[in-house]
């Protein structure tokens, strides 16, 4: 293999305007992409034999120009090729998963573009079969245009619930409800905001617009609190701005809290020449600020490696003004969809909620680790609480746990996700066959 | 008293001082069990000691974690399994023949296995292993939980983040009367520094301590291929590795590698592992990586479709002699250290502790420390 200047992790539209800006300022770029298709969240390309999922205009015209940079530039992407980290020797591992192999590759810089994660509250419940993220139910249909049988409900907060309902909608498959924990309608001055916004409000009015049509209801300011099993289904229990609660009964749960940017496991950002390959973060996966600008910031971050790297220089004053234009957008959403009363502290639900779902360790478990006379510090939590141990490395339980225990030793430094989480390779397990097959390196 | 460090030496010294009744502070630069102590591979072993001092104190070290666990002290945690020594060539089974028998003549339990033994006891080791001793009643126990549980027990509250700077001393006799740490100074009547790399600057033992590096590996659960090894599987070669321990033969390359197989009780393996002289970060390399888990698809062919979770690395302190640094620092009254364990640390860490609290205490420690005096570096030293 080669060693490129860049390496991107990542086909959404950060990792692939990156690498198109990169190789057309003569750059050798590789571009790494863990799913089987490119286009990120948004952009998901589907699998073969299936009807791209309709994205709107603008979108369809987005994506067509980020195709063009890819075949104009000649960048083949490598599809299912996982990042794994950089080792101690400062080699970035990629496993291929097609042949089943890891290798060490050396670039002189790294893009990071692994796009957002969707945070999900633990809740009773939430760890089931059948519960999903509403990202990763939305993933799933774009890659394979299908949509699960039976009854659907929406909960959490968000835009995200919305645009996902209107989608359901859309192909005749309204979902039962969407619950809000936010109250959008009261925030009126904020919403104000999105006046400036006219791409945001616009799609907003789309999906709000077929969602009445169909009747869906949309349940604000109120929180989903558990779901229980029921035969094949799940009784869910929702509270509402009053404190009344209510059951329904659904074959689908989809929860979605809001996004935040994907550093899991990753190397942190280097941008001092010598010391390793340079590595600079773009799109969602540095700050969330969307798919428009996660283009934007894609080509902002190509700029900034090749400067770190060969002194090129950066267009950084347009790419930065058109970032706060976004980032507005953004804040005036994030005011919208404040919750509208303060949610329930972690620690207070009840001792057997599931906190890590891969090893089953609860709120209780937590609990239990602050009753002696010494607070436990984050790595401590981690190893003797068998925190963010499991299958997942701490991507669904890492950050609900440092916050709860932030609030169960208050006298101790809070502790930070990272702290429980580390961040050695590999970023994500691996086959140890695949890890096998790494060559003795030859003396450098 | 006054202990620097919450490794698993000095939060052992640290309980039994207080079981004693004695009051202890302990301050720890970072946070309990953040150096070798939580990246270790947990083995309260005698299987790999060489013979002589180790092997008899490992023995030991062996017998206080089967009292602690009477005792209902380290409950839970401390389970007893067997020790595998596996050989697959003729070099490695010549080793093998070696040290079971110098275990025999030190009074361990050790039996050679014929090969249809071995494949009814232990179906998941690859048809290539020709030779193999069962060292029998050996355990397994990870430091970290060791160490969470004699914090609670004690009902220490460890003083995290403190670092020590400098030892005080009384400026007419030489006596330690306390320490100048980032949080002002400590008095203290006796101090024992079980600091790990960090005893060298206070010490000024600097030419004799060295940090040595070990690599681990944990893959994912795998409970079929883990009930088909009956105990942890340790190819001949760690022994080799061993053997380029310092003061012994001057190491080859910087890095040597062993083999230890170990079924963990949730189903998961812990593969280890690399020793490497002069690493400055605790961290891991692929190459290494992908060298041990060659080694264990040799072994156990069927961690091939296992999946590797996480990899660590730990900075061991070794001492320049392969033996621990344990006792009364010479020519500084009112000083202890007990460090240097290199790998051994969770085997011995309890009964060091133990052995420590004991002698300041005034009492007998038990076990013969005399083998790891520090008297030994008097000559030419900044300790003298």
């Amino acid at each position: 293999m080669t060693d490129p200047d860049l390496l991107v992790i990542g086909g959404g539209p950060a990792g692939i305007a990156a690498a198109v800006r990169a190789a057309d300022a003569g750059a050798s770029v590789m571009l790494v992409e863990m799913r089987p298709a490119l286009g990120g969240a948004f952009h998901r390309r589907p699998i073969e034999g299936v009807e791209p999922w309709p994205i709107g205009r603008e979108g369809e015209r987005r994506w067509a120009r980020l195709d063009e940079g890819l075949v104009r530039t000649g960048i083949v992407p490598r599809l299912r090729t996982a990042f794994l980290g950089l080792d101690g020797a400062g080699a970035a591992l990629l496993e291929d998963r097609v042949a089943g192999r890891v290798e060490a590759c050396h670039p002189r810089a790294i893009i990071l573009a692994t796009g957002a994660l969707e945070s999900v509250r633990p809740r009773p419940g939430w760890h089931r079969p059948g519960v999903v993220t509403a990202g990763g139910l939305q993933v799933m249909m774009k890659e394979t245009g299908r949509i699960p049988e039976g009854r659907i409900l929406l909960a959490g907060s968000g835009p995200l619930l919305i645009a996902l309902a209107g989608q359901l909608t859309a192909r005749g498959r309204p979902p039962v409800a969407v619950v809000e924990a936010a109250d959008p309608f009261t925030e009126m001055v904020a919403g104000l905001g999105l006046l400036a916004h006219p791409r945001h409000l616009a799609e907003a009015a789309v999906h709000l617009g077929r969602l009445a049509l169909a009747r869906v209801p949309w349940r604000r300011a109120t929180v989903l609190e558990a779901i229980t099993p029921k035969g094949d289904a799940f009784e869910v229990r929702l509270r509402d701005r009053r404190g009344r609660r209510t059951t329904l009964e659904v074959d689908h749960v989809a929860l979605h809290d809001g996004i935040r940017p994907n550093d899991h496991g990753l190397p942190a950002a280097n941008e001092t020449p010598g010391a390793g390959p340079i590595v600079v973060s773009a799109g969602d996966g540095r700050e969330v600020l969307g798919v428009v600008a996660a283009e934007i910031d894609g080509e902002r971050a190509a700029d900034r490696a090749l400067a770190l790297i060969d002194g090129r220089p950066e267009a950084t004053r347009d790419h930065l003004r058109r970032l706060a234009r976004e980032r507005h957008a953004q804040a005036v959403l994030a005011r919208v969809f404040a919750p509208a009363r303060p949610l329930d502290p972690l620690e207070t639900l009840p001792d057997d909620t599931v906190l890590c779902r891969c090893e089953g360790r609860t709120v209780g478990d937590l609990k239990v680790l602050f009753t002696g006379a010494d607070t436990p510090a984050g790595r401590e939590i981690k190893l003797t609480g068998r925190f963010a141990m499991g299958l997942c490395q701490g991507r669904f339980c890492a950050h609900w746990v440092a916050e709860a225990s932030a609030r169960l030793g208050p006298d101790a430094p809070a502790p930070r996700p990272r702290d429980l989480t580390g961040d050695r390779w590999p970023a994500r397990p691996v086959p140890i066959a695949a890890l096998a097959a790494v060559p003795d390196a030859p003396k450098r | 008293m006054v202990i620097v460090g919450a490794g698993i030496v000095g939060v052992s010294t640290a309980y039994f001082l207080k079981r004693a009744g004695v009051s202890v502070r302990l301050v720890e630069a970072r946070a309990p069990a953040a150096a070798a102590t939580g990246a270790a591979d947990g083995a309260v072993s005698v299987a790999s000691k060489r013979p002589g001092p180790m092997m008899a104190t490992a023995t030991a070290g062996i017998r206080l974690y089967r009292e602690l666990t009477a005792e209902g002290v380290l409950d839970g945690l401390f389970f007893t399994r067997s020790t595998f020594l596996v050989a697959v060539d003729d070099a490695e089974a010549e080793v093998l023949a070696t040290h079971a028998a110098a275990l025999a003549a030190s009074g361990v339990s050790v039996e050679r296995l014929t090969n249809e033994r071995l494949r009814a006891l232990a179906p998941s080791l690859s048809a290539d292993v020709r030779a193999a001793a069962e060292v029998r009643e050996e355990g397994h126990a990870i430091g970290y939980e060791i160490v969470r549980r004699l914090i609670a027990r004690a009902g220490l509250a460890v003083e995290r983040g403190v670092r020590v700077d400098a030892l005080v001393a009384d400026p007419r006799t030489g006596r330690v009367t306390g320490l100048d740490t980032g949080a002002g100074r400590i008095e203290a009547e006796a101090v024992v520094i079980a600091a790990g790399g960090g005893s060298a600057d206070l010490l000024g033992l600097s030419g004799v301590l060295r940090a040595r590096r070990g690599q681990l590996l944990v893959t994912e659960r795998a409970p079929a291929l883990n009930a088909g090894l009956p105990g942890a599987i340790m190819s001949a070669r760690y022994l080799l590795s061993k053997a380029s321990a310092p003061g012994a033969a001057p190491a080859a390359s910087a890095r040597g590698y062993g083999l230890v197989i170990d079924p963990l009780r949730t189903g998961q393996f812990l593969v280890g592992g690399t020793r490497e002289n002069d690493a400055a970060r605790p961290d891991t390399d692929a190459e290494a990586v992908a060298h041990i888990l060659r080694d264990a698809l040799r072994l156990v062919p069927g961690l091939a479709s296992v999946r590797l979770l996480r990899t660590f690395a730990g900075l061991r302190t070794a001492v320049v002699d392969g033996l621990p640094l344990v006792g009364a620092v010479p020519g500084r009254a009112g000083l202890h250290v007990a460090t240097g364990f290199e790998g051994d640390g969770i085997c011995l860490g309890p009964l060091m502790g133990r052995s420590i609290a004991r002698l300041l205490l005034g009492e007998d420690p038990g076990v013969d420390l005399a083998p790891f005096d520090p008297a030994r570096f008097r000559e030419g030293r900044a300790a003298a």
